[in-house]
C-alpha cells in the first residue's frame, strides 16, 4: 500500500487577520486508511485548520497538500480528493435529498451507476428512503445533517474532513455513521474527525491531534500520547483533560 | 422594551442598507430603458384619450388592474428568527410593535392605489356615461384596501394553513364583488351590498382559531418580503447574498434529470432545480402570459411588435438575476467544478430560456404570416437578436464581474 500522505500539512499559520494568526505553525499529516482525531477546546482553532484544508481561507504561511496536490497548483484536482461534512448542514433549499445526492455525485464526476447504488445503499443506511423527494426546507436538523453525510459519502474520494458529525444525529445514526467511517477506513479511505465527544471517537479513531490555542501540543495514537506526557493508563477524555487544563 | 423604536430602527437599518445602491440603479441601463418605456406608455395613452374606442370594457379593464391593487396586502414586521427567543415574553404587547407595519403598509398602498384610478380616471369618464363621482369610487376602494389588509392579518394568524389559504381565496373573491358592485351598480345598492358583504367577512374571519402572535410565520413571511426587496434591486444591480423563496412544484421536479451526466453540466443541473422551484420562473412565467396575450391581442400591428421586444426585455431582465443565483454558495468553492462551468452553463442556461420565450411570446405574429409576412417574421428575428444580445452581455459580465452596465 502505498504510505505516502494524502493529507499533509506543513508549518500551517493562519486566520482571519495577518496581525492575529489563529494558527501556529501546524504539522499534521492523515496517511492512506486513517482516522485521525482533531481535538481541541471551542475556539482552539480546528474549524480553522478546516477552512484552511477547504480552501476556504488562505495560508499567512505554510503549505497544504491533498494527495501531493496543493490548491493553487490544481485546484480542480485537489478538490476532488476531498469531501467535507460540515458542523451544521448547508442545503439548498431548492432541492430534495435525492437532488443534493445527485447534484454530488456529478460534480466529483461518479459514475451514474455508482451513484444509483450508492444513494440507495447511503438511503438505507441512514434511514432516509422516504425522505428522499423531500425538500431540504422541510427536514428536522438531524435529517439534514444525514443529508451532509450522504453527500460526503457518495463522491467516495481519498479523503473525508469531518466536522462534529454527531451533533442532532439520533443513537441508530450515530452508529450508522461510524460503521461506515470504518468501512470506508478499511477500503483505504483517510477520514479527519473533529468531535468532541472523546468517549466515542477513541474507539475509532487511529490516531489524535490535540489543538490548543492554535498549536499542536500533542498527536500519536493514545498510547503514545499517554506515555510523552508521562500519563499512562489514562483515557482520553483524562489526557486531554490534562493537556488543556494541566490538571488543574 | 420600545417596541416601537425596536421597529423603527430596524426599518431605517433596512433603508439604510437599500440606500448605496440608489445611485447604481439610477445609473444603470435597466432604469433608463424603464423610464423610456414610461415615455412611451404616456404618449400611447394620451393618443387613446384623444381617439377612445366606443366599445371599450372599461369596467372590466377598471375591475382588472383595480382589484390587484386594492386586494393585494403586505407588512413588513423586520422580524427575525432570534425574536422567538428575545421578544417572545414581549407577546402580550407585540401590538404596539406590529401597528406601524400595519399603517405604513396600508399607506404606501393605499398611494398606489391611488395612483392606478387616477391614471384610469379619464378614460373612465370618456368611455362609460354612468360613472360615479371619483371620490366616492375612492372611498369604496379605499375601505376594500383596508379590509383585504385585515383579512390578510387575520389570515396570517390562522392556526390551519389549508384555512388559510381557503381566506385567501375569499379575500380576493369579497373584494372583487364589491368592487364590481360599485362599477356595475347604482351606488345606493352598491353601497348596501359592500356593507352586508363586509359584515359576512368579518363574521367570517372570526371563525378560524388563531395563534395570538404567529411567529414563525411572521418571519418567514418577512424574509420573504426582504428577498424581494433584493430581488428587485437585483435587476440593477448586483447584490450580495440575495436568497430566494422556494415553491414545491412537483409537477416540475422532473426537470434537470436528463442534463448530461458531465462534471461541467453539474452547475445547470443546480441552476435547473433552482429556476424551477425559485421565484424568477414564477414571475417570468406571468409575464410571458401576460406578454403573450397582448401580442395575440395586437399581433396585426406594429404596437404588438414594440410589446413582443418589451416583454422579451423585461423576461430577460428577470432570467438574468439567476446570474446572483448561489454567488456565496459555500459549496460551489468546495465542490470540484470545472474552472469556469458556472458561468457557462448561467449564460446557456438563460439564453436557450429565452429562445424559448422568442417563440412562445411570438407564435401569434406567425398567424399573421400570410398577411404581413415581412413585420411577422422581422419581429421574431429581432426576438432572436434580443435574446443574442442578452447572450452578450452574460458573456461580457462572466469576463468582467465588476462591469454593471447594461
Amino acid at each position: 500500500m502505498n504510505s505516502a500522505p494524502v493529507l499533509q500539512i506543513t508549518g500551517l499559520s493562519g486566520g482571519y487577520s495577518l496581525n492575529k494568526p489563529v494558527l501556529h505553525d501546524i504539522g499534521l499529516q492523515v496517511k492512506p486508511g486513517e482516522m485521525v482525531g482533531l481535538i481541541g477546546l471551542n475556539g482552539a482553532g480546528k474549524s480553522t485548520t478546516m477552512k484552511h484544508i477547504l480552501g476556504l481561507m488562505s495560508p499567512h504561511k505554510g503549505e497544504i497538500t491533498v494527495q501531493g496536490k496543493t490548491r493553487s497548483s490544481d485546484p480542480e484536482g485537489y478538490h476532488s480528493a476531498l469531501t467535507f461534512v460540515p458542523e451544521s448542514p448547508l442545503l439548498y433549499e431548492e432541492m430534495t435529498v435525492r437532488e443534493h445526492v445527485e447534484f454530488t455525485a456529478r460534480a466529483y464526476g461518479v459514475e451514474r451507476s455508482d451513484y444509483e447504488t450508492r444513494s440507495l445503499q447511503l438511503a438505507a443506511l441512514f434511514n432516509m428512503e422516504d425522505k428522499m423527494d423531500t425538500l431540504s426546507s422541510h427536514l428536522s436538523k438531524g435529517m439534514k445533517q444525514k443529508v451532509m453525510i450522504m453527500c460526503a459519502f457518495v463522491a467516495r474520494p481519498a479523503l473525508y474532513v469531518i466536522d462534529e458529525p454527531f451533533l442532532g444525529l439520533d443513537p441508530l445514526g450515530i452508529r450508522s455513521l461510524l460503521d461506515f467511517m470504518l468501512e470506508l477506513k478499511q477500503s483505504g479511505a483517510s477520514i479527519l474527525l473533529s468531535s468532541h465527544i472523546l468517549s466515542t471517537i477513541e474507539n475509532y479513531c487511529d490516531r489524535f491531534i490535540v489543538l490548543h490555542r492554535g498549536k499542536v501540543i500533542a498527536q500519536g495514537t493514545l498510547a503514545e500520547m499517554t506515555e510523552a506526557a508521562g500519563l499512562r493508563g489514562l483515557n482520553l477524555e483524562q489526557l486531554f483533560y490534562e493537556l488543556v487544563q494541566g490538571g488543574k | 422594551m420600545d417596541l416601537k423604536e425596536l421597529r423603527r430602527q430596524r426599518r431605517s437599518r433596512f433603508m439604510g442598507s437599500m440606500i448605496p445602491y440608489a445611485g447604481y440603479v439610477i445609473r444603470s441601463g435597466v432604469a433608463m430603458v424603464l423610464l423610456l418605456v414610461l415615455i412611451a406608455f404616456s404618449a400611447w395613452y394620451t393618443a387613446l384619450l384623444r381617439d377612445t374606442p366606443a366599445d371599450l370594457p372599461i369596467r372590466w379593464i377598471m375591475l382588472v388592474l383595480l382589484l390587484p391593487a386594492a386586494v393585494h396586502s403586505s407588512f413588513r414586521t423586520y422580524l427575525r428568527s432570534p425574536d422567538t427567543i428575545f421578544l417572545l415574553p414581549q407577546g402580550h404587547r407585540m401590538k404596539e410593535y406590529f401597528a406601524p407595519a400595519w399603517v405604513s403598509g396600508n399607506v404606501w398602498k393605499i398611494l398606489r392605489l391611488a395612483f392606478i384610478l387616477i391614471t384610469l380616471w379619464p378614460l373612465y369618464i370618456r368611455t362609460d356615461a354612468a360613472h360615479g363621482s371619483l371620490l366616492l369610487t375612492a372611498l369604496v376602494l379605499i375601505a376594500v384596501k383596508l379590509l383585504s389588509s385585515y383579512g390578510l392579518w387575520r389570515e396570517t394568524a390562522m392556526l390551519s394553513r389549508p384555512a388559510a389559504a381557503g381566506y385567501q381565496l375569499l379575500r380576493w373573491a369579497v373584494g372583487g364583488l364589491m368592487i364590481a358592485a360599485w362599477l356595475w351598480q347604482p351606488p345606493l345598492r352598491a353601497l348596501i351590498f359592500i356593507v352586508i358583504l363586509s359584515a359576512a367577512y368579518f363574521a367570517a374571519l372570526r371563525v378560524p382559531n388563531r395563534h395570538a402572535v404567529p411567529w414563525e410565520r411572521l418571519i418567514a413571511t418577512e424574509k420573504n418580503q426582504g428577498t424581494r426587496a433584493l430581488m428587485m434591486l437585483g435587476w440593477f444591480v448586483d447584490v450580495p447574498g440575495r436568497e430566494q423563496r422556494v415553491y414545491a412544484r412537483r409537477y416540475l421536479s422532473r426537470w434537470g434529470g436528463g442534463i448530461a451526466w458531465r462534471r461541467d453540466s453539474a452547475y445547470r443541473f443546480l441552476l435547473t432545480k433552482s429556476f424551477a422551484r425559485g421565484d424568477v420562473f414564477g414571475i417570468v412565467l406571468r409575464i410571458a402570459v401576460l406578454g403573450m396575450l397582448l401580442v395575440l391581442w395586437n399581433r396585426s400591428s406594429y404596437a404588438g411588435t414594440g410589446i413582443y421586444l418589451f416583454f422579451l426585455f423585461i423576461t430577460g431582465i428577470q432570467l438574468s438575476a439567476l446570474r446572483k443565483l448561489h454567488s456565496e454558495s459555500f459549496w460551489l468553492t468546495v465542490y470540484p467544478l470545472p474552472a469556469g462551468s458556472r458561468a457557462d452553463s448561467t449564460t446557456q442556461f438563460i439564453f436557450r430560456t429565452l429562445l424559448v420565450l422568442v417563440l412562445v411570446l411570438g407564435w401569434p405574429f406567425l398567424l399573421t404570416l400570410g398577411e404581413r409576412p415581412l413585420p411577422a417574421a422581422g419581429s421574431l428575428l429581432c426576438g432572436a437578436l434580443l435574446a443574442f444580445f442578452f447572450k452578450m452581455y452574460m458573456q461580457r459580465k462572466a469576463a468582467d464581474p465588476d462591469d454593471d452596465d447594461l
